[in-house]
């Protein structure tokens, strides 16, 4: 690539101009997060569909797109997301260059600390499944443990003395918003409308059609129908009387006062349900796990301050004298098998449905959209998304992303 | 707490400080010294280390994030990071809060070397080339640079140093406690005095929170004569009255950190000298909140409104009133409300030379009394102007002052330039409450347009200034409170204090100044101090679209730093009004986010209990050498050696008898005329094939068919069961039985015996022995099969409930007693084993030689990919029976005859190859097939055995599977192995009969 000497970073333009509402669209995306905003970018970029308007209840980014800790990886545990997850590491470059946005993909690796027998034998399991798959991991002592993350405490002292770690060196740090407002510049240079304070009320369908949705800025009519909300995902489909297997859980997450650089990698302990890494600014910026009920607030708790705290201090005592600046939550939208839905034709023709990634929403977008532009765009579900559909639910056909089996809220 | 007695004035002050007055907090008589790097300064009891620094002369306090500023003194209340130090190696501490220690160790962040030159102040001109968010758009081209980018801009972030050797020296105790309350306040100035006095008259529980040491609010410092009296002595009276009350605990140095969902109000008290405690994280459930958290300046928008000697009108007062420090020879004043003014006349007869005040409203808006106070001490005051730039290069030197409607300008030399405009409320904790604020055009603050139920607001924080008004409200706001948590109707008390509070001066009228004028002319002119968010920086946010608050946050970086919303929240959102032409009441404030006060993770993690459950056993297996690892809530013996293959625990069961402690395991009776329906609802079997004195093994599914826990269930009486369950599952055994059986209005009893009951397991071919030799029963072959149960006498008339079972594959005996009993039937078999070598084995020798037997560990060989009849324990399943509606059946009908799904398999690693571990793959090529759920070399087979889980098509008999590791990137070991049905020691179950 030739070094072109510009000054372009001084030069102050708004990233995307605010369109006027047309009553009739191509496409009609509901979701003004990463999701939506992805799908809307692929389907102007890739496939020269102009026609496309997203639509945001709030401002774009405001659900879980701008509320989780940015952390990207691909070490899952099933060789079909490990490939999805893979090609959307990728793509955070590429989205850098075509934006000319910097993402600030910080490719600072990611530690997972085990602390059974059994979370040791399901490392191995990972380490070799990532390898054979191209995907860089491994396991680690807890030795080698402690000299990537300076401060771990890796003697029998906590309550879940560290046993070994996964390391995986391709993962790290994007910078969230940048990436929500980076695909709306993409998108809108390309055409797309996107309408912020537009609140979906319901859709209309005319036999086995999706015609439109009723917003609060009118009726906008459209051929093709994506629900790409989130959170709200399971909302919306509802309001064509489609349920998900989806539970919205509250997800907290909070930083600390900004310090020096010292941790240089994520690292997360599903033990202490805590993952947490140093932002470009300085901060600890850590999240935590669900809530345990099924709700649709984004109400941080009093309780996971301190749970967050007890966790930390526990894993690495260097940390007890910083001091929490920020709390907040967002939603995770969890499956069963922790797998997301990227689904086409779902009872009618045109709707197309991408939802379900729990705490998996922010490192999967770009890619996520980009395939689901492809379904969109011919109607032919891509290869890759065969693993994703909503049919495995019925047929007891979990995804195996998680061993445990899973329970959310109730007991069904 | 009592008010400090004045010190004796007899002696002068010492360097740097003004004659102590009545309301100076600190005690000369007690010196504290301290360093700030690595020289000696005194301070003195009561001070802070930022009052303490600058009676030393101290101006510049550290370094701001981006430009390198010099920071000095602004608020005294940790509004921002300019005073964030570290202290005693911890960083990040607010010197404005921190009480200052005899030995203390103070160092500047951010700098190299002292504050006052640091080298990265060159950076500070060079602002153009930073426009807000430039990073989005500088630093990937070409992306290969990115990375070096990437680390100089971490270098150059964060501000306080973490090292990561040492634990800070942040010990001391931390406390917990956790209260409830009627009537929670939050604020201990006169209006949350006169709330909890009002409130505690009616009887309730009262506490009353405040974030200084003392009470008081404003009021505190304040000598201003009103009705007689100076208003400190207001409030010192309120506060005797308030200490006398019983029924009212007042918490100072306690910071609120927020409340939340149904009143919890939480936060962190700091402990004196007379506190056992270093801190102490408090959660206080009430049932009503009273919010009378006061006001702060609102920062005044001008060129270098930043420089060390720019403060805010309360911090200038605190330090000379509360602190006895001067906090300048000449000072300059740019304010827009009364008690800012007063603050200047105060200062004045103080010493400290006020040479002009630069009122920001209209001439007549002004108090007429402090009006003719300035007059009277020659200060002219200047109605309709502020400042609009501060001089000097390291500190203020002087100032520039402009009338607002344009105009020529004056200057001043000074180096004190007292700067806001006018006071805004303290938001938060109402913000945290979730009341809907709204900005109010009279007092050009934001007030609560909608309060929560329960939730009230009092005070100066509602636009009040009137000593009286504030305490009426704060009494009004009491009864009010006092009222709904004790249910009563509004009574007479309320009615009179409305009345009273109706009759008194209302909201008095604020002032709406966005800015100083010339504004960002070659200048920079903060509106966040935290990150260095300027105002050009704002513009340049809403050119670049991000025109809201809330995105402007975001992309430029405003309210994000330490400071949160505090400084820069009101400023932000008029300015940008302003920016879009919206009218002003339009202007939304961005979302305030707890901790409204940043509590450290020591503080909050608190005494830190590690919270596990011992087995009755523990401390006797422990001098048996176990090493215990958590299992669930429990603490378990996993090893009884070094050696993690347990090869002699392993050997001695299967040669011998070993005895493990296996109380955790889910113990459970169950009984009632519906106690068969219900557990033919959840089990997955055939349970009318129950028979008193036998043991019948069983499994529960899930919806979904996923096993969810085995265990074994005896007929005990009629309609009378006793079951156990996995370790795992027995808090969720009761739970999942009434969730399953709701609808059905059965009457059945169940009852959790899992703590009540201890269990011990003797297994090995002498286990019979053993077990012979403490109780008179009959326990051969013939009178005691294998699967029986019943009770036995053991030792000197313990009753035990005894099992058959045979889970690691030997003969084995199972051993119910109460937990009490436990130890005793402990000491009485390995007294009586002793002479056979009788030893305990742990979780991973059972692990393994259930293994060897092929019985499966729920989570170990299954998963959330397959159900019971994936695993091979179809057999259990009563597939007839569809009346019971078994919790599975359907799933598992509809699975059963699937294609392509997981089966659980045998095998048998062929021989030559090292060993592979759990979690190795099955792979066919490239193509990943399955795993290994456990594998082990087997001393009694002689080969290495293993269970899989792999696609359907390669789990036939005999086939050969691939195995495949690679724990680290180009390391790939592979082998090969033979699938054989899972059942490799004693396939007949001959040695479980014996």
């Amino acid at each position: 690539m030739t070094v072109k000497p510009s000054f372009n970073w001084l030069r102050l333009r708004r990233l995307w101009r605010p369109a006027p509402v047309r009553r009739h669209y191509d496409v009609v995306i509901i979701g003004g997060g990463i999701h939506g905003l992805a799908t809307a970018y692929y389907l102007a970029r890739a496939h020269g569909i102009r026609d496309v308007a997203v639509l945001e209840s709030h401002y774009i980014g405001f659900g879980g797109s701008g509320r989780n800790t940015a952390i990207v990886r691909a070490n899952q545990r099933t060789p079909e997301n490990v490939r999805l997850y893979d090609e959307g590491l990728k793509l955070w470059r590429t989205l850098t260059d075509e934006l000319d946005f910097n993402l600030m993909f910080f490719n600072c690796g990611t530690l997972m600390l085990g602390h059974s027998e059994a979370a040791v034998d399901g490392y191995r399991m990972l380490a070799s499944t990532h390898n054979l798959l191209g995907v860089k991991s491994e396991v680690l002592d807890p030795l080698q443990c402690a000299e990537l993350i300076p401060g771990l405490d890796i003697s029998d002292r906590p309550a879940f003395p560290i046993q070994a770690g996964l390391y995986h060196p391709p993962g790290g740090v994007v910078r969230h918003d940048a990436v929500v407002w980076g695909l709306a510049k993409g998108a809108a240079a390309h055409g797309v409308h996107i309408h912020q304070g537009c609140e979906v009320q319901g859709i209309d369908t005319d036999g086995s059609r999706v015609t439109g949705v009723r917003t609060s800025l009118g009726t906008i009519r459209c051929n093709r129908l994506g629900i790409m909300a989130g959170g709200y995902s399971t909302a919306v489909a509802a309001m064509v009387g489609i349920e998900l297997p989806i539970h919205p859980l509250t997800i907290q997450a909070m930083v600390t006062h900004p310090l020096k650089p010292f941790l240089h990698h994520v690292f997360s302990s599903g033990a202490y349900h805590v993952y947490a890494n140093q932002t470009l600014k300085g901060e600890i910026a850590t999240g935590a796990h669900m809530d345990p009920q099924v709700n649709y607030t984004n109400d941080a708790t009093a309780y996971y301050l301190k749970h967050q705290a007890e966790a930390l201090v526990d894993l690495m005592p260097v940390l007890r004298g910083v001091r929490f600046m920020r709390i907040w939550a967002g939603l995770a939208d969890m499956t069963p098998d922790m797998a997301p839905i990227m689904e086409g034709h779902l009872r009618y023709d045109d709707l197309y449905l991408d939802a379900g990634w729990g705490y998996f929403g922010f490192k999967s977008g770009p890619v996520a959209g980009k395939y689901m532009a492809d379904y969109m765009a011919t109607g032919e579900r891509p290869e890759i998304l065969e693993a994703f559909q909503l049919k495995r639910f019925l047929e007891g056909r979990y995804s195996g992303e998680t061993a445990a089996v899973m329970k959310y809220g109730h007991w069904d | 707490m009592a008010m400090s007695e004045a010190p004796s004035a007899e002696r002068s002050p010492p360097p740097g400080r003004l004659p102590p007055g009545p309301t100076c907090r600190v005690d000369f008589s007690r010196p504290l010294d301290f360093t700030f790097l690595g020289r000696g300064v005194r301070g003195f009891a009561g001070d802070t280390v930022a009052s303490a620094l600058y009676a030393a002369g101290v101006r510049t306090f550290g370094r701001s994030l981006k430009y390198h500023r010099p920071r000095g003194l602004y608020s005294m209340e940790g509004e921002s990071s300019n005073t964030f130090m570290a202290i005693d190696g911890v960083p990040n501490e607010c010197a404005e809060t921190t009480r200052l220690r005899a030995g203390m160790s103070v160092r500047a962040q951010n700098v190299r070397g002292d504050p006052r030159t640091d080298f990265f102040g060159l950076i500070d001109p060079f602002d153009r080339l930073m426009p807000a968010g430039f990073y989005y758009r500088l630093f990937h081209r070409p992306y290969g640079l990115w990375p070096l980018f990437q680390n100089g801009l971490r270098r150059m972030a964060g501000t306080g140093v973490l090292d990561t050797q040492h634990d800070h020296g942040r010990d001391g105790l931390r406390a917990e406690r956790y209260m409830n309350a009627e009537v929670a306040i939050v604020g201990g100035g006169a209006a949350g005095m006169s709330a909890a006095l009002a409130a505690a008259e009616s009887g309730l529980r009262v506490c009353l929170f405040e974030r200084r040491p003392w009470l008081g609010g404003h009021l505190a410092w304040r000598v201003r004569d009103f009705e007689g009296e100076p208003l400190h002595a207001r409030a010192e009276a309120l506060a005797r009255r308030l200490r006398a009350a019983e029924n009212v605990k007042v918490f100072t140095n306690s910071p609120v950190t927020g409340v939340w969902g149904e009143n919890l109000v939480t936060g962190f008290t700091i402990g004196t000298e007379d506190d056992p405690f270093r801190e102490c994280h408090w959660e206080c459930r009430a049932a009503t909140v009273v919010v009378a958290a006061g006001c702060m300046d609102r920062p005044l928008v001008f060129n270098h409104n930043d420089r060390p000697g720019v403060m805010q009108a309360g911090a200038a007062w605190r330090l000379a009133r509360t602190c006895a420090v001067r906090p300048g020879w000449a000072a300059v004043f740019s304010v827009a409300d009364d008690q800012s003014l007063e603050a200047a006349v105060d200062l004045s007869d103080l010493g400290v030379e006020v040479r002009g005040v630069a009122d920001a409203r209209e001439a007549g808006r002004q108090d007429p009394e402090l009006v003719a106070a300035l007059e009277k001490r020659g200060i002219p005051l200047l109605p309709g102007w502020a400042v609009s730039r501060a001089m000097g290069r390291r500190r203020v030197r002087a100032c520039e002052l402009r009338p607002l409607d344009g105009g020529g300008s004056s200057h001043f030399q000074c180096d004190l330039l007292v700067a806001n405009g006018g006071m805004q409320p303290r938001i938060g904790v109402l913000a945290t409450a979730k009341a809907r604020l709204a900005y109010c055009t009279h007092t050009h603050t934001y007030q609560p347009a909608e309060l929560p139920p329960g939730v009230f607001a009092a005070g100066s924080m509602t636009g009040l200034r009137d000593p009286r008004s504030i305490e009426g409200s704060g009494r009004l706001a009491g009864c009010r409170a006092a009222d709904l948590a004790s249910g009563a109707a509004s009574d007479r008390r309320t009615d009179t204090a409305r009345r009273d509070a109706d009759a008194l001066p209302g909201p008095v009228a604020g002032c709406d100044i966005r800015h100083g004028s010339g504004i960002g002319r070659g200048a920079k002119a903060f509106v966040d101090l935290d990150e260095d968010g300027t105002y050009k920086n704002v513009k340049e946010s809403a050119a670049q679209g991000f025109d809201v608050p809330e995105l402007a946050k975001r992309f430029g970086g405003f309210g994000l730093g330490p400071g949160q919303y505090r400084v820069t929240g009101q400023n932000l959102a008029m300015i940008m009004a302003d920016l879009r032409g919206d009218p002003i009441e339009t202007a939304t404030p961005t979302t305030v986010r707890p901790p409204l006060a940043p509590p450290s993770l020591a503080t909050l993690a608190g005494p830190g209990h590690d919270v596990h459950k011992r087995t009755p056993l523990h401390a006797e297996q422990a001098a048996h050498g176990a090493v215990f690892r958590r299992a669930g809530p429990w603490q378990r013996a996993r090893y009884f050696s070094d050696d993690v293959t347990c090869r002699a625990e392993i050997r001695n069961v299967r040669n011998n008898v070993g005895i493990l402690d296996s109380s955790p395991l889910g113990k459970f009776r169950i009984f009632g005329p519906d106690a068969l329906n219900a557990l033919q609802r959840v089990y997955i079997s055939d349970m009318r094939k129950t028979r008193p004195g036998r043991c019948k093994y069983s499994a529960m599914c899930n919806d979904m068919g996923h096993l969810l826990d085995d265990g074994v269930i005896v007929e005990e009486g009629e309609d009378d069961y006793y079951f156990t369950t996995s370790s795992g599952r027995a808090g969720a055994t009761v739970e999942w039985f009434r969730f399953h059986t709701r609808h059905d209005g059965w009457d059945y009893n169940l009852v959790n015996l899992t703590d009540v009951l201890g269990s011990l397991n003797i297994a090995g071919p002498n286990a019979r022995k053993v077990l012979q030799r403490v109780t008179t029963d009959d326990v051969t072959n013939e009178a005691f099969p294998y699967m029986a149960c019943r009770p036995i006498t053991v030792g000197d008339g313990v009753r035990a409930r005894c099992l058959r079972l045979g889970f690691v594959g030997e003969l084995s005996y199972e051993l119910h007693v109460p937990s009490s009993y436990s130890r005793y039937l402990w000491d009485l078999l390995m007294e009586a084993g002793a002479d056979l070598g009788i030893r305990p084995f742990g979780l991973e020798a059972q692990y393994c030689l259930r293994a060897e037997k092929g019985h499966i560990i729920i989570g170990a060989e299954s998963e959330a990919r397959v159900t019971l009849t994936d695993i091979g324990m179809g057999w259990m399943w009563d597939r007839k029976d569809t009346a019971s509606k078994k919790v599975g059946a359907p799933a598992l009908r509809a699975c059963e005859k699937q294609p392509g799904r997981m089966k659980l398999v045998g095998f048998r690693v062929d021989e030559g190859q090292g060993s592979p571990r759990d979690g190795a793959l099955v792979v066919d090529g490239a193509e990943i097939v399955g795993y290994v759920c456990t594998t082990r070399r087997s001393e009694a087979l002689g080969w290495q055995y293993g269970m899989a889980l792999v696609c359907d098509g390669h789990a036939a008999k005999g086939a050969t599977l691939s195995l495949q590791e690679e724990h680290k990137p180009g390391k790939r070991a592979t082998f090969s192995a033979t699938a054989i049905p899972p059942h490799f020691y004693d396939p007949r179950g001959t040695r479980l009969r014996a």
